[in-house]
């Protein structure tokens, strides 16, 4: 086909809607570097988004800023920013709280929102802590999985005998509004068993451990699904992360 | 006002700067791009599934992707707004496909955002001026034109479809398809040259 055929085309194939012949005829010319088709597709992608942008206004929650903020990590870096900071001001509220003997609601406050912040340092250190534990115990197997897919979670699985399971992944989106991601100790033969609920942050990394000893020698794969909100005693969905936990050599005399 | 969003899309700092920062990391960025294009993305997803809570899912899968895939963005040549926005689309349509059994092979949207093709657009393109201009052309088209445009651009339907969904024959959906395109390019046409 010409390109004068093609015309009436281009804002479809644009669109990702052409259909036969077409959406081949114009990926042909492209392929061949035809300018004419190109200069066409430009100004079609030009009218789609004018058209986009046309539809009528509506107003989002003033939630949805700080939640796609959050989701990348915005308001969590500012905490840690002003944490050592957080600290001092919790020393001078309570200085300044004695001193005036007087705005017991005030300092209570602040010290609240400073436990609050001390708390949340301390759960990510923890977890932290485990991982490094689970990654460089001796006895720790480990599995990839994501490889070799088009557009897969990416990652690796370590399980550990007597420190548990830790997975790290990327390319793992956020789950959904209402939703969450439930990962699964798969024995051998048998049922899988639940292993602990988590969200992957805005960036689509995600780390997971789940504390406790595990078989890894009935330990035939982890695996992730996505669930409601608390969870699934089973899974009710496809698995997005299968990892095959290989089998171990021989304990070591 | 209804042209609200598309003045506030025009700010002063420039897309070039705007993606600078954006791959660096720089949270703050996606802030501002939200700020510059967020009520225009929910807009756009929320005329395609209809419905408060899913868009505000989409948009902030939206602006995720964005912030994902942004290294792959010509930061000297790239037109962010109108990527943001075709970005917004396909995850309108996928979602649309997804509840109404369409599923398609979503690949076929995927090609159409490709950051690489959004690039040496023209720089104010989603100004006000230009929406009301295709807004008025899409008024002047007749009803049938009119839902065919709609139904392409904004529920995701081919041709084929289109005359499924309207109980029509083909050969006339391809006619007003071909005829309302092509009021809408010389409009287009009229505009960038205005």
């Amino acid at each position: 086909m010409s390109c004068e055929e093609l015309q009436g085309h281009y804002e479809l194939y644009a669109m990702g809607l052409a259909e036969e012949p077409e959406r081949s005829e114009i990926r042909e010319h492209l392929d061949r570097g035809c300018e004419v088709c190109m200069a066409e597709l430009k100004r079609a992608r030009a009218l789609s988004a004018i058209v986009s942008g046309s539809a009528e206004p509506a107003e989002p929650s003033l939630q949805l800023r700080r939640r796609i903020l959050a989701s990348v990590g915005v308001e969590r870096q500012r905490l840690r920013w002003w944490a050592p900071f957080w600290g001092v001001a919790a020393v001078m509220g309570l200085f300044a709280a004695l001193y005036f003997n007087g705005r017991e609601r005030d300092f209570a406050a602040l010290l609240a929102s400073a436990r609050q912040q001390a708390r949340d340092q301390a759960i990510e250190l923890t977890k932290l802590n485990e991982a490094f534990a689970i990654v460089n115990g001796p006895d720790t197997t480990e599995a990839s999985f994501g490889q070799g897919q088009p557009q897969p979670p990416k990652g690796k699985v370590f399980v550990n005998p007597s420190q548990g399971v830790l997975l790290v992944a990327s390319n793992l989106p956020p789950a959904r509004t209402g939703k969450i991601y439930e990962m699964w100790i798969i024995p051998k033969g048998r049922m899988p068993v639940p292993a602990g609920l988590f969200q992957s942050a805005g960036d689509g990394t995600a780390l997971h451990v789940q504390r406790g000893p595990v078989d890894v020698d009935a330990t035939g794969a982890v695996a992730v699904t996505v669930e409601n909100e608390g969870g699934a005693p089973q899974p009710t969905s496809q698995p997005l992360i299968v990892a095959a936990i290989p089998p171990r050599g021989p304990a070591p005399r | 006002m209804t042209l609200l969003p598309l003045i506030l899309a025009l700010r002063t700092e420039s897309d070039a700067d705007l993606i600078g920062r954006l791959q660096r990391r720089d949270p703050e960025a996606l802030a501002e791009l939200y700020d510059r294009y967020g009520r225009l993305v929910y807009s756009l997803i929320l005329r395609v599934v209809r419905d408060t809570g899913v868009a505000e899912d989409l948009v902030q899968e939206t602006y995720l992707r964005v912030w994902n895939r942004v290294q792959g963005f010509d930061a000297e040549k790239g037109s962010i707004g109108p990527w943001l926005l075709a970005v917004a689309r396909n995850r309108a349509i996928d979602y649309l496909r997804s509840t109404t059994g369409r599923a398609r092979s979503s690949l076929e949207l995927e090609t159409t955002e490709h950051p690489a093709l959004y690039t040496d657009m023209e720089r104010d393109l989603l100004a006000s001026d230009k929406a009301r201009h295709i807004k008025a052309a899409m008024q002047k088209l007749s009803p049938h034109q009119r839902e065919v445009i709609e139904l392409a651009y904004f529920e995701g339907l081919s041709q084929t479809e289109m005359a499924e969904r309207m109980g029509q024959p083909l050969g006339t959906v391809k006619t007003w398809v071909r005829t309302a395109l092509k009021n809408l390019r010389d409009e287009l046409g009229t505009v960038m040259a205005a």
